[in-house]
């Protein structure tokens, strides 16, 4: 049984003999490759389906869901709960009619397990009656008994694990559990974990991919009492919490993926502060970090909230996980993202609560409807801009040029608004919204979604207490990179002009080599903490963020701001033409708010300042920084008192999201090799992780590149 | 520049350094070395003056040096030749070098401008962190070395010193003075296998440690292994000596030799390095037990030997 990692180091063994076995078991893909014996359910059986009404045919399909999905008892697991269809893992609700796939699923959310924890599901029938009493509208009855049916289907699905766990006393603990959970209220902390799990099992069975979101907290009160009552030791509630982990890896199934086997977006967040702004870091947090550093387990990307007042012992504890590579752990920074959701106009009583999408889009928990829109700046600045290299593009000077390139990004920020609206609303005339159009059912998860069953309205027709559309600025490094070389090369060393230079990049810098090569060795490019260049960095976020800004308010969605490419780069690369700080058509440029791989030579306390220079609380849902550590660097005890100082002073500085991987180029090459033998060894990507030998070529060799 | 900065020839300041003292540091490299170590791992920090460096690789034989060039040092014809011994080290090929074959290794840079440069990563240091100089030999640059030394901690920055001990002993105070740390080598403490493979005098450098240790400096030596040179028990026993009279020395910090100094060797077109045999992963932890169990504190690969 080996848990790979980058470091040399041995990982440690807390767990028992059997939960380490069933961890291994589950990332060598013994349940993920289960699943696809029963990819869906078929509804051609199912009489008059096709007349149904798109609500009522997802009423039909979740009810079957429920009725047939195989019903999984790994042996020996602690808690029970699966989602063993294996459409779902495509993101899809897994059925069929005359052999099509009838309905996508939803994703990019952390949905309200507080509510499920504290009050149970009965809480939540409870009041989806009591908003059938209110509501009159033929939409918002039909959407309020389909949110009954779902739980009906849900209770149904719940009575087929009590049956079958009846069948062998082995499974009495679970048994006990379910009997309780998660229809009415957690009682402890064991009972909290399977109300969780299930609930989170149930979602992901209909197709859908929730995060988790600030697990410390939901469950931290639960332990501290039984601690107390000395009715579990911290021993036992690791096991649990493992037991918890692992079926998280239910869903991976081996073999090469364009992205990874791992990108279900199931985030965890630790740690941060409560609403009166005390720490909430209790026993939960530790035991993740000491099962994430056991086991490797990358299938839920943790993220930990960072200040000014984190304690000592979590900043040491999270640096000795880190250390293990894997790129599990990222931080936020709290005070920043605190301040930016304050002022963007989160009301006090929930910016405390923030968490993530599933992903590292910053939203909170249970109450958002959040999607996101990526554009690649890079493309704006060679397509429109400078027009294709055509010869057509004429500026006097720098600022010229920046105008008019801020101008083009303004426009397309209006063009996404306008599409969106489009997409989402009925307009009149003048563009007015009248009223949402209807989408795709998504019951299953608008139940767990405040503001949905009050209102009677989905969580993709607006139903949630927020709603977000957030435009996500990609290309962003390599646009200012672009920027900073034509202002050296054309307008201050007038080298060449301006036209001449765009012919060597029509050209793609072909005959060109010694200038290409000049451009590319003489500047000072983002990540290196060159004021002159960076200040580029800083303008365009400003004025993205103002044309972001100017579009919001004008309906019941948000339009906040921010910065992104999840691997984008190698999907727009195609798209891309030569590059004005010297790259040739074809190559992979940076990652999210990244340096572009290779210009980045004065170190990570250098990326990390010129990515703080921008006002980044300005980008409400996230920017994004990878920083890839070599192993050799973060050696011994002085590594890991360097590990802690970069996280201090990335706090100190302003950083609003990093993702730090440590990582051995040689040990990367040598998976690609023999893959064989690094079946568990995890990298981050963005947002996610992948088992890296589960990633495609392309994206192994993105990963490798990235690093020095 | 104020009227009594100094400046100081360095190669290089190096932000996010770990292994050169406790916490995150900068590390600022001097230029100039009384020592002439066989086995260098900074051979472009030798010499005092400026060099120009060439990487033969990286160069594209576009002819833009050969233009510039007042003495005819650069040539295309027949061949790709760098002339030393014609070169005056005017710099005027490496600023109009495209692709970064040739670079020059040494700047004059302004005790101030250096300190703003360290003052950059204040956020990352914490209560640890700060300055690192280094080199070559700090103390080779005695006065601006002073200088930098007391401007930093006038801006409460903590500093580090990496010397290899071979100054002069009325130093060893005014150093006290402004360092928290000094990283001490002892490259080997066989007098004449010293003498013949770094030129150094052993007594004048154990002088210097005394000394700085009688003044309450904090030590930390830093001790280069190489096989068959100096992994031997002659040198352990030698290195215990040395450490347990020491008041103030923490522990004892093993940097295994590497080769990666003779790539810049040939860089600056010297022919006379000399390739030792690089230890081994078994041999490193080995020496470094033996050593701890000899009776000193040991730090090895970052972290101290339990």
């Amino acid at each position: 049984m080996k848990f790979n990692t980058a470091s040399k180091i041995e990982r440690p063994i807390r767990l028992c003999q059997s939960t380490r076995q069933f961890a291994y078991d589950s990332l060598m893909h013994v349940y993920g490759l289960d699943t696809a014996k029963t990819e869906s359910v078929l509804m051609d059986d199912i009489v008059g389906f096709e007349q149904m009404s798109d609500l009522e045919k997802y009423d039909a399909i979740i009810r079957k869901i429920a009725q047939t999905a195989p019903i999984r008892i790994c042996d020996g697991e602690m808690i029970s709960g699966a989602a063993t269809l294996g459409m779902a893992i495509y993101h899809k609700v897994p059925a069929v009619y005359k052999g099509n796939c009838i309905f996508e699923s939803v994703s990019h959310l952390t949905v309200d397990f507080e509510t499920v924890l504290r009050r149970g599901i009965n809480g939540i029938r409870d009041d989806v009656y009591k908003s059938l009493s209110r509501h009159s509208e033929t939409r918002k009855v039909e959407f309020l008994h389909s949110c009954l049916a779902t739980i009906d289907s849900f209770s149904l699905w719940h009575k087929r694990y009590i049956l079958s766990l009846e069948k062998d006393s082995k499974y009495e603990k679970n048994l006990q559990n379910l009997l309780q959970v998660p229809f009415s209220p957690a009682r402890n902390f064991y009972e909290a974990v399977q109300s969780i799990w299930f609930t989170f099992a149930f979602l992901r069975l209909c197709g859908n991919w929730p995060g988790i979101g600030r697990i410390d907290w939901l469950l931290g009160d639960y332990l501290k009492k039984d601690l107390a009552d000395k009715t579990l030791t911290l021993d036992k509630a690791r096991e649990i919490l493992a037991h918890f982990f692992i079926k998280g890896c239910e869903w991976i199934k081996g073999g090469n993926y364009e992205s990874g086997d791992a990108q279900h977006y199931q985030n965890i967040v630790l740690s941060g502060t409560d609403q009166s702004g005390n720490d909430i870091t209790n026993e939960v947090t530790y035991l993740v970090l000491d099962i994430i550093e056991e086991l490797g387990i990358s299938d839920f990307p943790t993220t930990i909230r960072l200040s000014k007042n984190t304690p000592e012992k979590l900043l040491r504890r999270a640096s000795e996980v880190l250390r293990f590579g894997g790129g599990i752990l990222a931080f936020y920074n709290e005070d920043l993202i605190l301040k930016s959701l304050t002022e963007y106009g989160y009301p006090p009583q929930d910016v405390w609560k923030f968490a993530n999408d599933g992903c590292w889009e910053v939203q909170i928990p249970g109450k958002t409807f959040f999607r996101y829109i990526p554009f690649d700046c890079l493309q704006i600045l060679q397509q429109k801009t400078l027009d294709n290299y055509s010869g057509t593009a004429h500026f006097e000077n720098f600022e010229e040029l920046y105008n008019k390139f801020s101008q083009d990004l303004t426009e397309k920020v209006i063009n996404i608004y306008h599409n969106i609206s489009n997409e989402l609303f009925f307009t009149d005339d003048s563009k007015a919204i009248l009223q949402h159009k209807p989408m795709t059912p998504c019951t299953a998860v608008s139940i767990f979604e405040e503001g949905c069953i009050e209102k009677g309205v989905s969580y993709l027709e607006g139903g949630p207490v927020y709603n977000i559309i957030s435009p996500h600025i990609g290309g962003l490094p390599d646009t200012v990179n672009s920027l900073y070389a034509i202002k050296k090369f054309v307008f201050n060393e007038k080298k060449q002009t301006l036209s001449e230079f765009l012919k060597m990049l029509k050209n793609n810098w072909d005959g060109y080599e010694i200038y290409r090569r000049y451009i590319l060795n003489n500047y000072s490019y983002y990540g290196n903490d060159n004021d002159e260049c960076d200040n580029i960095a800083v303008r365009i976020l400003a004025d993205f963020a103002k044309a972001c800004r100017l579009l919001d308010g004008r309906c019941d969605y948000a339009f906040p701001a921010g910065v992104s490419t999840f691997g984008r780069q190698l999907e727009w690369m195609p798209s891309r033409l030569a590059s004005a700080h010297g790259h040739k058509k074809g190559e992979i440029l940076a990652p999210n708010y990244s340096p572009t791989p290779g210009s980045d030579c004065n170190g990570a306390t250098a990326i990390i300042r010129s990515y703080c220079k921008g006002d980044l609380s300005k980008m409400v849902t996230g920017a994004a920084l990878d920083v890839k550590l070599l192993l050799s660097s973060v050696e011994g005890d002085d590594g890991l008192n360097a590990i802690m100082g970069l996280l201090r002073g990335f706090v100190a500085l302003g950083v609003y999201f990093i993702q730090p991987d440590i990582q051995d180029k040689e040990i990367l090459k040598e998976a690609q090799l023999h893959p064989e033998n690094y079946q568990t060894l995890s990298v981050r990507v963005s947002g996610w992780n992948a088992r890296f030998v589960t990633l495609c070529k392309e994206w192994q060799d993105m990963i490798i590149n990235e690093n020095k | 520049m104020k009227t009594n900065d100094k400046n100081i020839m360095i190669t290089d300041i190096q932000r996010f350094c770990m292994h050169d003292g406790p916490g995150i540091r900068t590390t600022v490299f001097f230029k100039g070395c009384p020592l002439n170590c066989a086995w260098c791992h900074n051979p472009e920090t030798k010499n005092p003056n400026a060099e120009i460096m060439f990487l033969a690789g990286k160069c594209i034989s576009c002819g833009a040096c050969v233009s510039v060039c007042p003495v005819g040092a650069q040539s295309l014809l027949p061949n790709r030749v760098f002339d030393r011994k014609t070169c005056i080290g005017c710099g005027k090929c490496v600023s109009c070098c495209f692709t970064g074959a040739l670079t020059i290794s040494g700047k004059n840079v302004s005790a101030e401008n250096i300190i703003a440069s360290v003052k950059k990563d204040l956020e990352f240091y914490g209560e640890e962190g700060g300055l690192t100089v280094s080199g070559g030999e700090p103390t080779f640059q005695k006065e601006g070395l002073l200088y930098l030394l007391d401007a930093a901690k006038s801006e409460n920055i903590s500093t580090c010193i990496e010397t290899c001990g071979a100054f002069p002993a009325d130093l060893a105070e005014k150093l006290v003075n402004n360092v928290d740390y000094f990283l001490f080598d002892i490259k080997d403490t066989n007098k004449q296998r010293l003498k013949q493979y770094t030129g150094a005098a052993l007594q004048d450098i154990l002088l210097n440690l005394f000394n700085i240790d009688s003044m309450n400096g904090k030590i930390i030596l830093r001790c280069i292994i190489i096989p068959n040179i100096n992994m031997n028990q002659e040198h352990i026993n030698n290195l215990l000596n040395i450490f347990s009279k020491l008041n103030n020395a923490e522990y004892i910090e093993l940097l295994p030799y590497h080769p990666y100094g003779n790539s810049k060797s040939e860089q600056l077109g010297r022919k006379d390095t000399t390739v030792f045999q690089r230890p081994t992963e078994n041999e490193i932890l080995e020496f470094a037990k033996a050593l701890q169990k000899s009776g000193c504190i040991v730090k090895c690969h970052g972290s101290i030997i339990k």
